[in-house]
């Protein structure tokens, strides 16, 4: 691991040129209000809440709650109509490297093998061909595709697709991870097996995650705490920690669902998911 | 009787006894339309080149249905084809085939080369294409052919003019296109590109890449179309070239010459669609699955 420099070379979080301030947490959404469509549609409704360092949040709620608008604002790829993002404590200038982000479509470049996509970032980072080349092979070992080093995504199924953009986005080694529902598309086999791998990389490297799914058992495996969002306009309905972990992560996942604290926080998320889904009963 | 069984698999299955060969699957038979049809690649072939050979067996038919008298107005395929042997044997026509194809294909890559940047450039940045996009969209319904007699007063019967015309048919059909194409790129795929650092240069270029294949597809099409402004701008000023060919046989009513002037384009023509299906398959190795 050392030769590879994992954990060393992360990309540090920063706010353009500006350094971070001292005593900010990574991300903070502070009031923030997205509208669209000139104000028709109000994807989120003045939401605030930190991101804690070294902390894996999960945002959950019903289709449409505003989730990916959410993740998009912490991307810079969108900014907000009130309020504000930022990342220790600057506002967030736009896309940038120290903020991996896995999209929920197919995001890998078509002309590019496995391996050089997964070189792509390291390359705009300036890595050496040698570095470069031995970053990949480990990325694509920790995701099952040594044997597709060399095929072009067309020639992938969809889940490897998305493999190699989690493999991508990985290799990179952004301080903050943005994830869109990556495994949305995966089969159940490979979601848990990636799952996992997700966990233990975050152990390994302290990664700062976001992550939006829409699965309740994948919430509450991933994640030391729970955002939970109302249907629109979304807000946050719930703030859950996920207390019972007892500050600990579970590297297998059938260790966690026998878990009597997992069975009393999947029952309380499938009740809040079903008054959502009903309408607010008031 | 079937079969005694111990309650284990048996290799072979069940219904065959072990050792004998699986029964070979007839697949039901399919009707000539048959909806998501596959077609091995030889059939192809063979259905394409009948469909060739039908087209020709319904002008031979024509041409001995017509009348003797009338039949000079609808020569046989024997008669075109002598003729077209005859125009390259004795009357240098590869010369003007040669005139033809050069003014089509400088005309048509330069204004490729203008209109392919620019097109990505549009589709790239919204403040260029809200500037640029009305004027190159409008010009698209001013039809070319109407600029021939301008052409002719501003530049002469010159080759130039001849090629400005064929390049005023194209430009603004391919601006059109590749910013259709260049628009048409998936979204997230430029944003993954932003999420992993690239500058504005590099975005350019992951969005060029993306729609490369698209536009290549484009100007395919569109060289088509580039052969009807090569036949206008020969007929309207008749010096030389395919066209020009055509036109003078007019004065003689040889229709077998006009025949064979559309016949010989027809198949430039196809060479030139199949040579830019090979270059898309040379540049773009990576959209067909290997074996
Ligand atoms: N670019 C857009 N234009 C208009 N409406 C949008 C746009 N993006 C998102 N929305 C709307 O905002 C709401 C939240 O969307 P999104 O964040 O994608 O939801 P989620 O990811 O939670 O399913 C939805 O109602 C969606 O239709
Ligand atoms: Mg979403």
């Amino acid at each position: 691991m050392a030769i590879l420099g994992l954990g060393r070379k992360t990309v540090p979080a920063r706010a353009g040129v500006d350094a971070p301030v001292p005593g900010t947490p990574p991300l903070r959404a502070n009031r923030v209000t997205k509208s669209y469509l000139n104000g028709s549609v109000i994807a989120l409704d003045d939401v605030s809440f930190d991101v804690h360092a070294n902390q894996v949040t999960a945002m959950i709620g019903p289709s449409g709650c505003g989730k990916t608008t959410m993740l998009r604002l912490m991307a810079g790829l969108e900014y907000p109509s009130r309020g504000d993002v930022t990342m220790f404590g600057r506002p967030i200038p736009g896309p940038g490297p120290e903020r991996g982000m896995v999209f929920q479509a197919y995001t890998s470049f078509p002309w590019l093998t496995t391996r050089a996509n997964i070189e792509y970032g390291l390359k705009l980072q300036g890595l050496s061909r040698a570095e470069r080349r031995a970053r990949a092979e480990h990325f694509l070992e920790l995701v099952h595709l040594e044997g597709f080093a060399d095929a072009y995504p067309a020639e992938l199924s969809g889940g490897m697709k998305q493999r190699v953009s989690i493999a991508r986005t990985l290799a990179q080694n952004p301080a903050l991870l943005l994830l869109d529902e990556p495994f949305g598309a995966l089969d159940a086999q490979v979601t848990w097996e990636m799952e996992e791998m997700i966990v233990e990389i975050i152990e390994r490297e302290n990664k700062t995650v976001v992550v939006v799914t829409h699965d309740i058992q994948e919430a509450i495996y991933l994640a030391d705490r729970i955002i939970f969002y109302t249907r629109q306009p979304g807000r946050i309905k719930a703030d859950l920690p996920m207390a019972f972990k007892e500050g600990r992560r579970f590297q297998k996942k059938e260790e966690m669902l026998v878990h009597p604290g997992y069975v009393d926080m999947e029952r309380q998320l499938y009740a809040m998911m079903r008054e959502e889904i009903r309408g607010r009963v008031s | 009787m079937a079969p005694e069984h111990d309650g284990r698999a048996q290799p072979g299955g069940r219904d065959t006894p072990a050792g004998e060969p699986a029964p070979v699957f007839r697949p039901p038979r399919a009707p000539f339309l048959d909806v998501l049809g596959k077609l091995s690649q030889r059939r192809t072939v063979v259905l394409g080149v009948a469909g060739v050979i039908i087209f020709f067996a319904v002008w031979e038919v024509a041409h001995y249905a017509t009348p003797a008298e009338k039949q000079r107005f609808l020569p046989s395929v024997e008669q075109v084809v002598t003729e077209i042997a005859y125009l390259f044997a004795e009357k240098n026509f590869i010369a003007d085939v040669g005139t033809s194809l050069y003014r089509i294909y400088a005309s048509f890559f330069a204004a490729s080369l203008i209109a392919v940047p620019l097109g990505v450039f549009m589709g790239c940045f919204v403040k260029l294409r809200a500037l640029i996009s009305p004027t190159t969209g409008g010009w698209r319904y001013l039809p070319a052919a109407s600029f021939a007699p301008l052409l002719l007063v501003w530049f002469g019967p010159t080759d130039f003019a001849k090629m400005a015309l064929l390049f005023l048919g194209c430009f603004f059909f391919l601006v059109a296109l590749i910013l259709d194409n260049t628009l048409a790129v998936q979204r997230e795929l430029i944003e993954s590109g932003l999420t992993m650092g690239a500058s504005r240069r590099q975005v350019v270029g992951i969005t060029f890449r993306a729609a490369a294949p698209h536009i290549l597809d484009s100007m395919r099409n569109m060289i088509a179309v580039a052969w009807t402004y090569l036949v206008i701008a020969e007929i309207i000023v008749a010096t030389d070239g395919i066209g020009a060919v055509m036109m003078r046989a007019v004065r003689f009513l040889h229709v077998d010459i006009m025949m064979g002037g559309i016949l010989v384009i027809g198949v430039l023509g196809v060479l030139t669609d199949i040579s830019f299906r090979l270059a898309s398959r040379a540049l773009f190795p990576y959209l067909r699955v290997r074996r």
